[in-house]
């Protein structure tokens, strides 16, 4: 039992650091109701394409504390530029929102899209 | 991001990572470590404290590294010991430099050591004279080892026939105050006889105790906690904060 738990304890400890630095590709996924980064991309790009835009706002907040909550989880695995890029582009994103700005909208969600795809791999 | 959390985290992973990969590793003493060892060691740490700190690059690339440089460094470690060839282009070999109280000049020329380096070793083993030196020994890990001449060795019980009992070595029965059941069972003694021996040293409690050890000869050594030492000798030289 001993020699048992001499090999097991190392092993494990391995296989949680392991687990604990990939897991960003996983967990950035959303796993309840309110964390669903590209889905709340989904619905914005969608809400601007309509020129939505007294509903962009409150959208944008949705985005944001879907993002705030993945963080959490995927800090640990990912770089803080990665982090840091997807935050400043919801930052900017309320800037364009508010200047009813449809391109600059678009372009930060679209990159904002490819920082979270690209996020743990 | 909470990047406190964060560094701590990675910190955690960094440490016990390297605990176990140096628990593989071995336990060569540090003495016993060649030039390429320190470097590896130097590079290992450098890596873990990347892992750490380094917050603009995942851990995960630097994780890799460290367990990289780590099963190396086994590897090498393997193949020193399975194959005599590889492990003498590795690790290297002792060299001889002084031989029978001759200096080797070629061997000095080929390792590229003054004779100078040499008296500086030889000092610190406390060898003043090289008329004393029958061989030196230059090791990989760039220590020497000393032979000195018969007539200038220390003189031991069996020079004087004098036969002496073996001493063994010492085993801890009593740790922080706490009896250690496990070595008194392998020096087949029991509480009994260990409350008895501390009871004739005016000790009533195990607690009283710090350390007690027993060698093969049995003689016991008791240190308790109250030294009864008023005041510990200051061997320092000048007056200092405290």
């Amino acid at each position: 039992m001993r020699r048992f738990l001499t090999i097991a304890i190392p092993i494990v400890t391995l296989a949680l650091f392991i687990c604990i630095m990939l897991s960003g590709s996983i967990l950035k996924r959303p796993l309840g109701k309110d964390d669903d980064v590209p889905q709340a991309i989904e619905n914005l790009i969608q809400k601007i394409n309509n020129d939505d835009w007294d509903k962009v706002n409150s959208e944008i907040d949705n985005l944001e504390k879907a993002w705030k909550k993945v963080i959490h989880r995927v800090q640990f695995s990912l770089e803080r530029d990665e982090i840091n890029d997807l935050s400043m582009n919801i930052a900017r994103l309320r800037g364009a929102a508010l200047a009813e700005d449809k391109g600059n909208s678009l372009t930060e969600l679209l990159e904002a899209y490819n920082h979270w795809k690209e996020m743990g791999k | 991001m909470n990047e406190g959390l964060v560094v701590l985290v990675r910190a955690i992973i960094g440490f016990f990572s390297l605990l176990i990969f140096a628990r593989i590793l071995g336990k060569e003493q540090i003495s016993q470590l060649t030039f390429f060892d320190y470097i590896l060691g130097i590079t290992i740490g450098s890596i873990a404290s990347e892992l750490t700190v380094d917050l603009s690059s995942r851990a995960w690339p630097h994780w890799v590294g460290l367990i990289t440089w780590a099963s190396l460094a086994y590897l090498m470690e393997i193949i020193s010991l399975k194959w005599r060839y590889a492990a003498k282009y590795i690790e290297g070999e002792p060299a001889i430099v002084i031989m029978n109280g001759r200096i080797m000049e070629d061997v000095l020329r080929k390792m590229k050591i003054r004779i100078s380096d040499i008296m500086v070793l030889l000092r610190n083993k406390g060898v003043f004279d090289l008329n004393e030196v029958d061989y030196v020994i230059m090791e990989p890990n760039g220590q020497i080892s000393v032979l000195k001449k018969s007539e200038h060795l220390p003189l031991t019980p069996k020079d004087m026939n004098i036969s002496v009992s073996p001493t063994g070595i010492s085993t801890e029965l009593i740790y922080d105050g706490e009896i250690v059941e496990e070595n008194l069972r392998e020096m087949n003694k029991d509480t009994k006889w260990l409350m008895k021996e501390l009871k004739k040293r005016g000790i009533k409690d195990v607690s009283e105790v710090f350390l007690a050890t027993l060698n093969d000869a049995g003689s016991l050594y008791v240190d308790k906690y109250k030294d009864n030492i008023k005041k510990v000798k200051d061997i320092g030289d000048y007056k200092g904060p405290y």
